[in-house]
């Protein structure tokens, strides 16, 4: 009898720990079945149960505050942009890779015609590289001293455009 | 439960559960077309969750202007980083993991003792629950019935921190527990001890302020 007693009691006091959650519907369905068993028989539980699902609900109805459509629309935009300037960005780079991938070809496959217009093909091959080599390096900074100007520019010119925009 | 009350609940379920399968659907899609860097679709997610993001953000700062200003950086952070996230998971918890990361961010920055706010972790159950039970027996559905919503949110907006987001996602943005430890980090069964703690202490604050007054 008093153990049956006890076992009851037990029970009670676990179920009254878990009445919060069930309000808030956050038991295991197992539990939560477990907690409606015992709220039927239990009026202490009952009562209690309905204070929880009061504050449970007037939790779920609390006003929502709005944002206001300008700062929404402010936020649109502002996003935008930044999506814009990203995707510039990106593009750039990639044009970037490309035009220095670009410049090194040409002035690659144009250094023999270089040579051969100045001084011969064959000098190429030649042992004593030191003066072909000092050559190709000279005519590699103008290639990108004259390709850096133009980019510098291209920048200058795209930055004034974007801060008249 | 009433067999009343019991279909109001199942069809009620059943309702919220075809709306979001329907606005699922939708939230896909919307977020596929920004990944493609359609700016449309970042249009349309912004007002899909305007009111859920600034509502979750003010709960959060309790500022209106400093959730407006992190209201836009979640955005653009979302903007920027769209890419990085796996559509396989949860919008809506990427979402809102990143608001309160920036929230907690600028917490610290300028209000670092509002995250440090002691939440009552060690407190028994005992404790708490006695307590509750030692006052006048039912004095919280007077409470409720006037003026409930302001004094509902203003007891929510004085938990702390770590209280208050787990209140809110809950009962605000209707989160499952599962969502909400994705959000915030943590164990299923850390979010399930907040929020019974939260709710204590937010149902023993009403009823320690407002106890014998005459609400009717």
């Amino acid at each position: 009898m008093s153990a049956s007693r006890d076992l009851s009691v037990t029970e009670h006091s676990k179920i009254r720990e878990m009445l919060a959650l069930a309000a808030a519907d956050a038991l295991e369905p197992n539990e939560s079945e477990l907690v409606m068993q015992h709220v039927r028989t239990c009026p202490q539980c009952s009562a209690e149960m309905e204070q929880w699902q009061l504050l449970s609900r007037g939790l779920r109805q609390l006003p929502t505050p709005q944002p206001s459509a300008e700062l929404v629309q402010r936020t649109c935009a502002r996003a935008e942009a930044r999506v814009i300037d990203e995707r510039e960005h990106a593009w750039n780079r990639r044009v970037m890779i490309s035009l220095v991938l670009f410049a090194w070809a040409l002035t690659l496959t144009s250094w023999p015609i270089v040579r051969l217009v100045s001084g011969g093909l064959l000098s190429l091959l030649d042992p004593r590289l030191n003066q072909s080599w000092l050559g190709f390096a000279g005519f590699t900074s103008l290639v990108w001293l004259t390709g850096g100007i133009a980019a510098a520019l291209l920048a200058r010119h795209q930055r004034s455009e974007r801060s008249l925009a | 439960m009433s067999l009343f009350q019991g279909l109001y609940r199942i069809t009620d379920m059943m309702g919220t559960a075809a709306l979001r399968w329907e606005g699922g659907v939708g939230l896909e899609a919307d977020v596929a077309q920004l990944r493609r860097g359609d700016l449309d679709a970042l249009t349309t997610l912004v007002s899909r969750y305007q009111n859920r993001l600034y509502r979750f953000l003010l709960r959060l700062v309790r500022d209106r202007s400093e959730a407006e200003d992190l209201f836009q950086q979640t955005w653009i952070h979302v903007a920027e980083k769209i890419r990085r996230f796996d559509p396989s998971r949860n919008f809506d918890a990427w979402l809102f993991t990143v608001a309160r990361n920036l929230a907690i961010d600028h917490l610290r920055r300028i209000r670092p003792a509002s995250l440090d706010q002691p939440i009552s972790e060690g407190e028994s159950q005992e404790t708490a629950l006695d307590r509750l039970a030692a006052h006048d027996p039912a004095p919280l559905d007077r409470i409720l019935e006037n003026e409930r919503a302001n004094r509902v949110g203003t007891a929510l907006d004085e938990l702390p921190f770590a209280y208050r987001e787990v209140m809110t996602l809950r009962f605000e943005e209707e989160m499952k527990i599962e969502e909400i430890a994705q959000v915030l980090g943590i164990p299923l069964s850390t979010v399930k001890s907040r929020l019974r703690r939260s709710l204590e202490q937010m149902r023993n604050n009403l009823e320690t302020r407002y106890a014998g007054e005459n609400w009717r």
